[in-house]
């Protein structure tokens, strides 16, 4: 029963780090280059939702918001900055889309963009967690024994919906067409009149809607923010997606859920000190005997989505 | 001759340092077969991306039935009915033959007119029909150049421009793939064509540009080309053709 209680735990909070993963994939599938500007999104998103439900609208527009008003405009802030950084690290760099000689400009931009927001946010709130004011967290489902928390729930659902949508898109649909194409062959795809310039922020609206959901729910599951809240998810969500396969999908989403079940079953049993050696140790292990990762390929770039 | 549809005036394109293509002008008439012959590195395939709009030029004027495209981008040549069929096939590998196919189309509205032409397509190309699920990386050499010219087929366009179509085929898939242009040509399409293969493609086309080190050096009827002993000399002679 308690490890049927810590599955479901690990459950949830794996399905946070899968979105932050499935958004790691996306950038690294079709652009080849691993966006440093996630891990802030999703902190953005969740400050953001954060200061609309406890402070309001700025400049004394509103009052506190309701937090699930205040939770869809820190998704909304997430994927406007998600946009601004594609217009200042891709185009005013004016990288070459799929050049693999230049993937250090959109790097290392991202990463400046990361410190930029980052520091914006501790400037504007402190670096003090906050806590969300969210839903209650009596609401509970029992099951077998079993509670799950209704927010928890509702969260899984809502990341099981969003990966089979953006699976979907990907592969049935015509921008999820263009989006491959320019993934495998850039040049080709501009030959038959995809515009890369128009096509490529789809990727990063999609970023930003990604990490902001997964702020939200962060908010609302653990029902705490703070401007650092980031940098754990992002690493734990780049282990899970090595662990996954990098550049797949399926991959992102298997990697994200065996990490979370693996931190909540260390937690459990061995206390959160020993979080970092058993994630970490089980990165390890996965490059040693799987280099690939469990749904990986054996090349990592270019049109593996 | 009545107006060209295609018409290139000075067109000059650089890299760098690299001066590719040197003031050529050239003309593609309605339900011509023009051929652009040329040894490696002439700059033909610079020119054919130049006409596409997949490099800019650094100078000169490129106009589409009766339109300035010189600045237009990629997809306004597509819509407007130029489509390039480039150079090694550049077929999508991680796709499946339909959505190649697809691709081609991927500007059109109306989706049930796209499928039409798909299936015209397939019954153009038995083999790829049958392999329309599958990768396009199980497809032979000659398949894919089929599917290349197939996705090209899909955008509607009005003038096709084939990038040395021939290269690396057997030649019995040569033999089919010039009866094919011929075929498409008389369905209306005017054709610029660029090959190595320059006996076959004098035989096909009705006049023909000679690029030596970006410049256009002769020009002509293709039936005059094919008997000028210059070109002869230069090229006939010197390729295995
Ligand atoms: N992207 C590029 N960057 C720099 N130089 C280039 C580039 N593409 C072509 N060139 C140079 O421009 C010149 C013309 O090349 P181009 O590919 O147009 O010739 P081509 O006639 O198509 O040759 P081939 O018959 O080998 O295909 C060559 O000197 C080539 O090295
Ligand atoms: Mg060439």
């Amino acid at each position: 029963m308690l490890l049927l209680q810590q599955i479901a735990n690990g459950l949830m909070l794996g399905s946070v780090y899968v979105t932050v993963a499935v958004a790691f994939t996306l950038t690294i599938s079709i652009l080849n280059f691993l966006n440093f500007t996630i891990p802030t999104l999703f902190m953005l998103a969740g400050m953001v939702g954060w200061s609309l439900a406890f402070w309001g609208l700025p400049f004394g527009i509103s009052g506190p918001l309701p937090w699930p008003l205040a939770l869809a405009g820190g998704v909304v802030v997430a994927i406007v900055a998600s946009l601004i950084v594609e217009r200042f690290t891709f185009r005013y760099l004016k990288t070459r889309y799929g050049d693999s000689t230049e993937h250090a400009i959109p790097l290392v931009s991202s990463l400046g963009f990361l410190l930029i927001l980052e520091n914006l946010v501790r400037i504007e709130h402190g670096s003090d967690a906050q806590r969300f004011p969210g839903p209650s967290a009596d609401l509970t489902l029992s099951l077998a024994g079993i509670h799950l928390r209704v927010p928890q729930v509702v969260s899984l659902a809502v990341v099981v919906l969003l990966v089979l949508g953006l699976v979907w898109m990907m592969k049935s649909s015509r921008i999820g067409r263009m989006l491959r194409a320019i993934a495998e062959n850039p040049d080709a795809a501009g030959i038959l009149g995809i515009e890369t310039r128009r096509v490529v922020p789809v990727v990063f609206m999609l970023t930003g809607m990604l990490c902001g959901l997964a702020g939200a729910l962060f908010a609302v599951n653990y029902g705490e923010v703070s401007p650092q809240m980031g940098e754990d998810i992002g690493s734990k969500a780049i282990a899970g997606m090595v662990v996954g396969g990098l550049g797949s999908l399926w991959g992102a989403v298997a990697g994200g859920v065996i990490i979370g079940l693996i931190e909540m079953m260390t937690i459990h049993w061995a206390g959160a000190d020993t979080v970092q050696a058993t994630v970490w140790g089980a990165l390890l292990i996965t490059l040693l005997i799987r280099p690939q990762g469990l749904f990986g390929h054996h090349a990592i770039g270019k049109g593996k989505l | 001759m009545s107006e060209a549809w295609l018409e290139t005036e000075a067109l000059d394109v650089t890299y760098g340092r690299t001066h590719a293509v040197r003031g050529v002008s050239l003309t593609v008439g309605e339900g011509e077969i023009v051929a652009v012959l040329g040894a490696n590195g002439a700059g033909k395939t610079s020119l054919l991306r130049a006409l596409q709009g997949a490099v800019k030029p650094s100078g000169g004027t490129i106009r589409f039935m009766g339109r300035d495209l010189t600045n237009a981008g990629s997809a306004e040549r597509v819509r407007s009915g130029m489509m390039l069929v480039p150079e090694g096939r550049q077929i999508f590998v991680s796709m499946t033959v339909h959505e190649n196919l697809l691709m081609g189309g991927h500007l059109r509205r109306d989706q049930s007119a796209v499928e039409k032409d798909i299936k015209a397509v397939y019954e153009r190309f038995p083999n790829l029909a049958e392999r329309r699920d599958m990768k396009a990386t199980v497809l032979s050499g000659g398949e894919q150049q089929m599917l290349a010219v197939g996705r090209a087929l899909i955008g509607r366009p009005k003038l096709m421009m084939l990038d040395e179509p021939s290269l690396g085929l057997s030649p019995l898939f040569v033999e089919k793939l010039f009866s094919l242009i011929q075929e498409l040509n008389g369905e209306g399409l005017s054709i610029l064509l660029v090959e190595q293969n320059t006996h076959m493609a004098l035989e096909i086309a009705s006049r023909a540009y000679v690029l030596e080190l970006g410049r256009v050096t002769l020009q002509g009827a293709a039936a005059d080309l094919a008997a000028d002993a210059a070109l002869a000399e230069a090229y006939l002679g010197a390729e295995p053709a």
